[in-house]
């Protein structure tokens, strides 16, 4: 098939595609973006969640047909206003979230939507917000620390008039 | 003493956080070069038998397929294995597990090398299958290995401890307690699976990007095999995707692999395996069984201690010989003895393979003692916490091997921490009270644990670093010891960079490769920051020297008389020179600006036929609270919280420390409740994350952790290790509680739902 879609709100036209490649083979192998990461075949682990039309997606369960017209954000596509790191990112540096790094882009990712749809998360729904993605190394709480942290700037920001350094990207639908 | 920048501050990021945030970490499944090749591995079905026909020639045949390598494409059919020879790059003859590797197809692209894996001819003549520890000891079992290391069929190797001896005191004592425990084994399930790409190079050499753990031991092993000198393989490892003890043994193979067909076609191939590959082809934490017997005084003072070990080492001997070790070192836990003997024995089985995993053997012997210790103080009516207070190594003891404990020695204050943060008391006494029919019962209970610091009587404990200034005043350091996601090239960047007086930012550490980082023995026993920490700071010592004389020259004084303002050196005169102008003088001088630094761990004497000696040269402690509600309608257990505080010495990087501590907890915590590497007659059972369940963010309860702090001398500004010990008194502080909320008590792992009903 021919496939149109945003990729990182660029858009992108791919002449032949098979209707079932999955998506994270298309970013993968066919637009080299490989913060997307392969972690299982079972779909079980999320190291490949990706936004699709701002909703986290495992990119394993989702083939090309699928994103046919819509707008997919990668961790690529999500960087602060002017390309350096966003609060999230930093948080996740500052609170020692990252260890191995592998499943860190697809936390990155969830934490995104979590923050985008429930602005005021509990611990609880930050937990079952990245319920679906595996880490080996980091007994995720201190990514729970880094989204909970990010969460209180935003709001903070907010009340105070200021623009956080939120990522923006792919937030279009 | 000058104040610390950045040792212990709590401002400090890894220094390769900013790429694995943004995505931009290359691991090697990410690496794709031109004209590069992928491979796929032909794997046993079974779990013994003889390969009685192997034809890989119809692969050839395939459209796309470039190379097809076999056992007998290697020096010696490519028989590896340190430090018992045992293992093969391919499988020789036999197969002894399922997943074992047999033959590796290069080609265009995955489907033609799949294509070509499926057209090779193979006939396996089935073997009985091994797969009970104390059947394999029998004399008529099937042998496993091609020649037994011990002239005694399939036992691998023995353990002993003779500290004095424990019977007449067990005989007499008047509290008595004997129990035995299994212990599973355990998948490492990193989410980066074992990778390989290997590139021809035009002088006839290899070099090949691996994830591994310790790459010099890997170049020494693949030249062995390929038959080529040690300077034609180089290994870089590129960024590795969590590793945990896991990433050696089964990588020596693919490397070996993919470096024998980029050699074989002149093109680069890669090799990634697929989950289930990882699961099945990689080695697990061995499954123990252990068989303990101890006696105390009706005031609970502990006397004696026998423990008998049975290790499954499965297919191969890999580092259970070593790992056997230090479980026998601990299987009595830390506490003072009169008379302590273990004998281990680790047998040969065809139940996977299994090697070396976070905790290396003493989160089996922790989970076996702790489990025990629980019940002999409930046998005697006294509180667990008190009953371990009382008995728990301090200064001035023995450890039950009959050696001295080292200098710092925290456990009871990690136990009175875990104590008064958890209200042990009062939850105690609450949950004592709570009625036996409710549908959700709460426990509470405690775990403590001793571990030898680095590599003990395995093997020569020593790391090398290197530092150079370079031309625009930056500094480049290497080390042999690698990070795999635990943050050691922080760590060495924060020694370098506090004592000589610099930012962090301006040293870079080059990634692990054999071509420009010196031997530094495996990067294992969580002895990285320890002994490649020294390392590094032997070496920045050597360039802060030359700076101090160069700046005292600069500023017309002695060395003794530079006083530091950031990075600016200032003399008497309260003149400074910025450290450009001092590099820059430095070079005037002659001055050759980089140095090498050795550190070896002080000796230690353990004789291994005798079972005597002093095993390691000091010790880290801690101890860890959990509480928990079963369900007795489900049987399910759930973590409510976890308390834990390990005695670390120094800690550099608190942040990172903790990080460590939380998944450390979760291994163990998984290891606990949910995770069970199980095989049935050799057939492994889960092999993907469906039917492996590693724990994720809702299983995982909200942890307070601490670092009792303590000064190692001998450690980089005083610190310990810390990695490996904080996974292992999870689990059976998290058995201990289930104890105190069913009244059931379990004699091994995981949780069994059954008992939960009851």
């Amino acid at each position: 098939m021919r496939l149109v879609f945003v990729v990182n709100d660029a858009a992108v036209e791919i002449e032949a595609v098979a209707e079932d490649m999955t998506l994270v083979d298309l970013l993968r192998d066919l637009l080299g973006l490989t913060g997307t990461k392969r972690g299982c075949e079972s779909r079980t682990c999320g190291a490949c969640s990706v936004l699709v039309d701002g909703r986290l997606t495992r990119a394993c369960r989702t083939t090309a047909q699928d994103v046919e017209s819509r707008h997919v954000t990668t961790i690529e596509g999500l960087r602060g206003p002017d390309g350096d790191l966003s609060d999230l990112q930093n948080a996740m540096l500052d609170h020692g979230a990252v260890q191995c790094g592998y499943c860190t882009p697809a936390m990155v990712v969830a934490a995104e939507a979590l923050l985008r749809r429930n602005p005021s998360p509990t611990r609880a729904e930050i937990r079952s917000a990245i319920n679906g993605i595996l880490c080996r190394c980091t007994g995720y709480q201190q990514i729970v620390d880094a989204i909970e942290a990010t969460s209180r700037g935003r709001r903070a920001a907010r009340s105070s008039g200021e623009t956080a350094s939120t990522a923006h990207s792919g937030s279009s639908q | 003493m000058t104040k610390l920048k950045y040792v212990g501050s709590s401002n400090l990021r890894n220094v390769d956080g900013i790429e694995k945030v943004t995505g931009q970490t290359r691991y090697v499944g990410d690496m794709t070069v031109p004209h590069m090749f992928v491979a796929k591995v032909l794997r046993s079905p079974v779990p013994h038998a003889l390969l009685t026909e192997l034809d890989a020639t119809p692969a050839l045949e395939i459209p796309g397929v470039r190379a097809v390598v076999t056992a007998a494409d290697f020096v010696d059919q490519g028989n590896y294995g340190w430090p018992i020879k045992d293992a093969y790059i391919l499988a020789h003859r036999k197969v002894r597990f399922v997943g074992e590797p047999i033959a590796v197809v290069a080609a265009d692209n995955a489907a033609a090398a799949q294509a070509g894996v499926d057209a090779i001819v193979v006939r396996y003549d089935t073997l009985p299958v091994v797969s009970d520890p104390l059947r394999a000891l029998e004399a008529d079992a099937s042998l496993i290995p091609e020649v037994s290391p011990t002239g005694r069929g399939n036992l691998c190797n023995t353990h002993l401890v003779r500290n004095g001896d424990p019977d007449p005191l067990l005989a007499a004592a008047p509290a008595l307690f004997e129990g035995t425990y299994d212990l599973p084994h355990q998948e490492h399930a990193y989410l980066e699976t074992e990778g390989a790409l290997a590139i021809p190079e035009p002088d006839g050499g290899v070099t090949v990007y691996v994830n591994v753990q310790s790459p010099h031991i890997n170049r020494n092993n693949a030249a062995m095999v390929l038959g080529l000198p040690v300077e034609s393989v180089r290994i870089i490892q590129p960024p590795v995707g969590g590793a945990f003890g896991g990433k050696d043994d089964v990588l020596y193979q693919t490397t070996a692999q993919v470096a024998k067909l980029a050699l074989l076609t002149g093109r680069p191939v890669r090799l990634v395996l697929s989950r289930t590959e990882s699961m099945a082809a990689s080695y697990k934490r061995q499954a123990m069984r252990i068989h303990l017997k101890l006696g105390a005084e009706s005031d609970g003072t502990l006397r004696a201690a026998r423990a008998d070990l049975i290790v499954d080492s499965g297919a191969f001997a890999s580092t259970t010989p070593l790992s056997s070790w230090r479980a026998t070192m601990h299987a009595a836990g830390g506490y003072r003895y009169d008379a302590v003997q273990v004998d281990m024995r680790t047998v040969y089985t065809n139940n996977g393979y299994s090697g070396a995993f976070r905790g290396f053997g003493n989160t089996q012997a922790t989970a076996a003692i702790e489990l025990a210790i629980d019940e002999l103080a409930a046998n005697l009516g006294r509180d667990p916490l008190d009953f371990r207070l009382q008995n728990c190594l301090r200064r001035g003891d023995l450890t039950m091997t009959g050696a001295p404990l080292g200098s710092t020695i925290g456990l009871a204050d990690c136990l009175e921490w875990v104590r008064n943060r958890s209200e042990w008391t009062s939850k105690r006494a609450t949950y004592d009270a709570q009625p036996a029919d409710a549908e959700r019962r709460y426990g509470i209970g405690v775990a403590c644990y001793f571990h030898g610091i680095g590599l003990g009587g395995e093997g020569v404990d020593f790391a090398t670093a290197t530092l150079r200034v370079e031309a625009d005043h930056s500094l480049t350091l290497t080390s042999g010891l690698t990070d795999f996601g635990q943050g050691s090239r922080t760590i060495f960047t924060l020694v370098a960079a506090e004592m000589l007086g610099v930012t962090m930012e301006r040293i870079r550490v080059l990634r692990p490769d054999t071509y420009t980082a010196p031997d530094s023995g495996p990067t294992v026993a969580s002895r990285a920051s320890v002994v490649g920490g020294n390392a590094v700071r032997v070496a920045t010592s050597k360039i802060a020297a030359m700076l101090d004389m160069s700046a005292a020259d600069l500023l017309g004084c002695e060395p003794e008389q530079l006083v530091r303002d950031g990075e600016q050196y200032v003399g008497p005169d309260e003149e400074p020179a910025t450290f450009e102008e001092v590099v820059d003088h430095a070079r005037e001088l002659g001055f050759q600006l980089s140095a090498q630094g050795r550190w070896q761990v002080p000796e230690i004497e353990w004789d291994f036929e005798r079972g005597t000696g002093v095993p390691y040269f000091g010790y880290v402690f801690g101890a860890q609270v959990a509480e928990v509600e079963v369900s007795r309608r489900t049987g399910r257990t759930r973590v409510v919280k976890m308390w834990a505080a390990h005695d670390g010495g120094r800690i550099l990087h608190p942040t990172g420390a903790l990080g460590q501590m939380y998944g450390g907890i979760a291994q163990g915590l998984g290891y606990a409740l949910m995770e069970n590497f199980r095989f049935e007659n050799g057939i492994p059972q889960a092999l993907d994350f469906d039917r492996y369940r590693i724990p994720r963010a809702n299983d995982m309860p909200e942890i307070e952790g601490t670092y009792i702090e303590t000064h190692l001398p001998e450690g980089p500004y005083g610190a310990k290790n810390l990695a490996e010990p904080v996974m292992i008194g999870a689990a059976p502080a998290i058995g201990n509680a289930f104890a105190h909320a069913t009244g059931v008590r379990i004699r091994g792992f995981p949780l069994p739902r059954v008992a939960q009903r009851k």
